[in-house]
This record gives structure tokens, C-alpha cells and sequence, in this order.
């Protein structure tokens, strides 16, 4: 397996506003990434470099290629949908097809037709008819439909009701996804992408300031429901968070080892919501 | 190449209001007002002491002169569109790279293998080729549909001019004359089209203001400049000139009016028919450096323009 992303040091000020503050992070083949990371982290800035939209200090290599001076080949082999990206009032969902099939030569019209055929949109309609959920479904048919190396999704799925949300990520995972293909996604909606996720890094202030597999995270992470009497000696071990469920203390560790953790009491792999609040929780102080 | 087919269909396919049916719609005003006006007006019968005499034959010289007239002149019922044409194109470029930032599709666009470049020059080529064309085609089929009204209308007062007409050169030569100062309009149109694409490139918002008022304002300085400072320059040329060019270039056959101290039109002097002598003198004002100047001005603009679409980081 080769890095599809290498960054180092990457750095990005708006102003006096430190957006990205050396941020360093690889991204392997074949793997799905969740970048997460509070409001303001520098997610988007950082999706935007890869994407070469931004410009920015540090090294930065997507592909192989630099997205500073080789957008054009980039996009080629990258597909993204921006959460701003918004499609054009006036095209037509016949007419996006078109276009896309004539200037993109990884797209596959009959997938884009397949997944337009599972939604209400009509060849006819027109964006400026559609909800806003519907526009999201057009979009992410285009994009599914792309056979990119790198898909790099932020927000994909704001504005969707649940069962297109969890059709759309199925779909991700059965249809589009494989061992060729890797996928960057950022959302807020950390629990219904965590199960499909590989791999996670969590962005904070600038930096990353976690990058393991989900393996790792099992390993690395655990959560114990700790009875009354070990409390004293379970915060000796200086849990990362803890919180109160039924009347029970349940505290979260890192890097401590398994067995120990489980004289406490019963032992939980956290979500990755439980991680990240646990983690970020200095991030608004 | 392909991708230009697939960029310029999709610059017809957002515009189509503005650059079709709108000159469409024009046309069709213009011909129902000029149809109207040859079967319901007065000349509808020809009283001769106080007698309706409905007939009128017209022949000899006088019927070869009416042809020619016809022939040389049918194009120009179409004038109103060409018009219209400088309107359309200039709020089209205007609007070319500030419509999709504003309504944030940019993002989509720019996810597609496409370069910026590639697509500053489709929204180009829309601009000085495509849509003259369209308008021109448009102003033909008027003229043509005023002139064969007016032939039915001699017909049925007994003169059949059709095979006269018909026969004429210049019925064929002044469509193919039209399309041929289609180099000569892109040429010209280049300063006002680059400096409306480049605007359109940059300015967050309010695009008609700074196209527009860029240059008055700026007009404006250089000649208080020039009244305070007098540093001998000619400000009121400078300002008009480069205002005139920044801004009206896009109007059809502005150049004989920008140009008008160095080319007469020959039509007086040497009687050559009037289609002839413009298309003449248009092609002439090419040999000025006043046209390569702007033209080079607008390239460097257009330049511009793409580098701002490449690297404007949108908020």
C-alpha cells in the first residue's frame, strides 16, 4: 500500500486567524479517512489544499502530484463534493449528465442513471424544482458515478433525511468503494459514518492531533463502566473524560492496558462521539 | 475539443433565455411591426384621382434599381437585432465568472477535469463568435421574411419582383458579407470584452458598478488631473477614447465610428453599393495600430480574468 496524501507541516493563516498551524498526516491507499474535528479546526482548509483551491505553506503531495500546480491532472484522478458546492439553478438533471459524461473520462452514465433511477429526480427537472435534499442525491449520483482514485467528501449528506443517509453510505461502501479507491470524508454526523470508516484523524486548532486506524482506536481507547468502590483508584489512572450513565461513573482511558481497566468493571470500546468529546473538550475553552 | 463543445453547450444551456430568445423575441416584434405596416398601412392601395387603381407595374431601370436596393438592403431589417446583440453580449460577459461564484456553483464546476483556462476561453467564444452568430442568423431570416412580404405585397399589386430579387449577387454575397466582419467585431470587441470578463473575475458584487464606473471615475481623475497639474497630455482623448473602447467595442460596427477620422466610406465618391464599402472599410481599420492595441489590452485581460479563476479563493 502507497501514501495517496502525504502532507508536512502545512500552514494556512487567514489574517491573524491561524486556519492550518503544521499539520501533518498521511493517507494510505484503499482506506476510508474520517477527518473530524470541532468548527474551525481547519478541516475545510485542509480538504480545500488537497483539492487545490487554497493556497498554503508546507509540503503537500496528492497522487503524487502537488495540488498548487497540477490541479488540472488532479482532478482527472480526485472527485469532491464541497458543502458549499451548490449546482447550477438552471441545469437540468438530463443536462448533467451530459456534461459530465463529456468532460470527464472516468464517468459511468448507466451508475449515475442507476442511482438517479432509485430517487424521485426526472431527466426534465430542473435544480431550481428540486428540495434541497434532492439537489444533494443529483450531486452525489454524479460524483458516485466517477471512478476517481480519491473522493473527498465534505458534508456529503446535509440536508438528507435518514434513509437516504443511510442508503447513500451503503451504497458507498457495497457499489463504489474498493481496494483502489480511497475516501476523505468530514462530517458532524459522527456516528452514522463511524462503522464504514477505516481509518480516523482527528483535527484540532490547526493540527492533527490523532491519526490511527480503527483497530488502533479499539486498542488504544477503552471505556469502563466503574463500579463505586474503584472509583479512587480508576482516576488514578487518569482517565481522559468521565461522565455519568445510570448512576455509574464510566471513564475513558487511553493507552491503558486492557486487563488492568477490567477489575474496574465492565469494559466498552467508546464511539468515536464519546472519543471526540473527550478529546476536543479543551477545544472552546 | 470535445470538452469546448461540451463548455460552449453548457453556456447555451444557462443562457439561452438571454441569447436566443431574447433576440427572437425582437425579431418577431420588429417583423409584426414592418409586416404591419407594408399590408395595413397606406400603401395598401394606390389611389390615383381618387380612383383605386390597384395595380402598379414597375419595369425597366427602375425595376433592376429596386432589386439591387432590395437584394443589397433585406440584412438590414435585421439592424435592431445586431443592436440589441452589443446589449446581450455585454451583460453576458458581465456576468460569465461572477454568476457561478455568486450562486457558488464554482465548486462543481471546478471539480471537474476542466481548466480554468478552457473555460474562460468557452465563455469567450460564446461571446464574440456564438452569439454574433446566432443574432446574425437571426437578423437574416428577418430581413428575409420582411423582404418576401414585401414582394407579396408587389405581387398583388402586379409587379412580381421575386425573380428579380432572386437573381441578384448581392441576395446571396450580404448574408456571406455579414459573417465575413465577424473577424473584424471579434477584434474589435476584445478590449470591452476582456475588461467586462476580468470585472466579472474580481468584483465580489455589484459588477455593472465597477465595469461601469471604473472608467467614468477614472475619466474623471485624469481630467481633473489635467486641469490642476497640466501636464500636457490630452485627458479628454485618453478618457474618452479608452472608455469608448472599454465599453462599447461589443456594439456591431463600432469600429467605423472609433475609426471614423481615418476611413471614409467610399460608398460617395467611388458609388460602390453600400454593403460593399462598409464591409470595405471595416476590414481597413484593421490596418490601424488603434485596433491592435485594444485587441492586445483585451488578451491581457482575458489572461487575467483566468488567473483569477484559477487562484480567487472564494470565502
Amino acid at each position: 500500500m502507497s501514501a495517496i496524501i502525504t502532507a508536512a507541516n502545512l500552514a494556512k493563516r487567514y489574517g491573524k486567524q491561524t486556519a492550518l498551524d503544521g499539520a501533518s498526516f498521511n493517507v494510505e491507499a484503499g482506506r476510508i479517512v474520517g477527518l473530524i474535528g470541532p468548527n474551525g479546526s481547519g478541516k475545510t482548509t485542509t480538504l480545500k489544499a488537497i483539492l487545490g483551491l487554497t493556497p498554503f505553506e508546507g509540503e503537500l503531495s496528492v497522487l503524487g502530484m502537488d495540488p498548487r500546480t497540477q490541479r488540472e491532472a488532479l482532478m482527472n484522478e480526485v472527485c469532491f463534493i464541497a458543502d458549499v458546492a451548490i449546482l447550477p439553478r438552471w441545469l437540468k438533471v438530463r443536462d448533467a449528465i451530459d456534461f459530465v459524461e463529456g468532460v470527464h473520462p472516468r464517468f459511468d452514465r448507466a451508475k449515475a442513471e442507476k442511482y438517479i433511477a432509485n430517487t424521485k429526480l426526472t431527466p426534465d427537472m430542473k435544480v431550481k424544482a428540486m428540495s434541497k435534499g434532492m439537489v444533494v442525491q443529483l450531486h452525489l449520483a454524479l460524483v458516485m458515478a466517477i471512478d476517481a482514485k480519491l473522493l473527498v467528501l465534505d458534508e456529503p449528506t446535509l440536508g438528507l433525511d435518514i434513509l437516504y443517509r443511510k442508503q447513500f453510505y451503503q451504497n458507498l461502501l457495497e457499489d463504489y468503494f474498493d481496494e483502489n479507491k480511497t475516501i476523505l470524508i468530514t462530517t458532524h454526523q459522527i456516528e452514522e459514518v463511524e462503522h464504514i470508516l477505516t481509518d480516523l484523524m482527528f483535527i484540532e486548532n490547526g493540527k492533527i492531533s490523532l491519526a490511527a486506524s480503527m483497530d488502533e482506536v479499539g486498542e488504544r481507547f477503552t471505556e469502563v463502566m466503574v463500579e463505586p468502590q474503584f472509583m479512587a483508584a480508576a482516576s488514578a489512572l487518569q482517565p481522559l473524560s468521565q461522565r455519568t450513565v445510570f448512576g455509574k461513573a464510566v471513564m475513558l482511558f487511553d493507552g491503558v492496558h486492557r486487563q488492568q481497566l477490567s477489575n474496574f468493571g465492565e469494559l466498552r470500546t467508546p464511539s468515536v462521539a464519546d472519543l471526540f468529546v473527550a478529546t476536543m473538550k479543551g477545544s472552546y475553552a | 475539443m470535445k470538452t469546448m463543445k461540451w463548455l460552449i453547450k453548457r453556456e447555451m444551456w444557462e443562457n439561452k433565455g438571454m441569447l436566443l430568445w431574447t433576440p427572437v423575441a425582437i425579431a418577431v416584434a420588429v417583423a409584426v411591426l414592418a409586416l404591419a405596416s407594408i399590408f395595413l398601412g397606406k400603401s395598401g392601395n394606390f389611389e390615383m384621382n381618387g380612383h383605386n387603381i390597384g395595380t402598379v407595374t414597375i419595369e425597366g431601370a427602375m425595376r433592376a434599381r429596386i432589386a439591387e436596393t432590395m437584394a443589397q438592403a433585406y440584412v438590414g431589417a435585421g439592424m435592431p437585432v445586431l443592436m440589441v446583440l452589443s446589449l446581450l453580449v455585454f451583460f453576458y460577459c458581465l456576468n460569465a465568472l461572477h454568476d457561478e461564484r455568486r450562486d457558488r456553483s464554482l465548486l462543481f464546476w471546478k471539480s471537474l477535469p476542466v481548466s480554468d483556462f478552457t473555460t474562460v476561453m468557452s465563455k469567450l467564444l460564446m461571446a464574440v463568435v456564438v452569439a454574433p452568430l446566432i443574432a446574425m442568423g437571426i437578423a437574416v431570416v428577418m430581413g428575409l421574411v420582411v423582404m418576401l412580404a414585401a414582394c407579396v405585397m408587389l405581387a398583388m399589386h402586379g409587379t412580381n419582383m421575386f425573380g428579380a430579387v432572386l437573381s441578384q449577387p448581392d441576395f446571396y454575397l450580404t448574408p456571406l458579407r455579414l459573417v465575413g466582419l465577424l473577424p473584424v467585431y471579434v477584434l474589435w470587441a476584445l478590449p470591452t470584452v476582456g475588461w467586462l470578463l476580468m470585472v466579472s473575475s474580481m468584483a465580489r458584487s455589484k459588477v455593472f458598478l465597477w465595469a461601469v464606473g471604473t472608467p467614468v471615475i477614472g475619466s474623471l481623475l485624469l481630467l481633473w488631473a489635467e486641469k490642476v497639474l497640466n501636464f500636457g497630455l490630452d485627458a479628454g482623448w485618453i478618457a474618452a477614447h479608452i472608455t469608448n473602447r472599454i465599453l462599447l467595442g461589443v456594439v456591431p460596427g463600432s469600429w467605423l465610428i472609433f475609426s471614423k477620422d481615418t476611413i471614409a466610406l467610399a460608398h460617395d465618391e467611388h458609388k460602390i453599393a453600400l454593403p460593399d464599402a462598409i464591409f470595405n472599410a471595416s476590414w481597413s481599420t484593421l490596418g490601424g495600430a488603434s485596433v491592435w492595441i485594444g485587441a492586445a489590452a483585451g488578451v491581457a485581460m482575458i489572461a487575467i480574468a483566468v488567473y483569477m479563476r484559477r487562484h480567487r479563493e472564494e470565502a
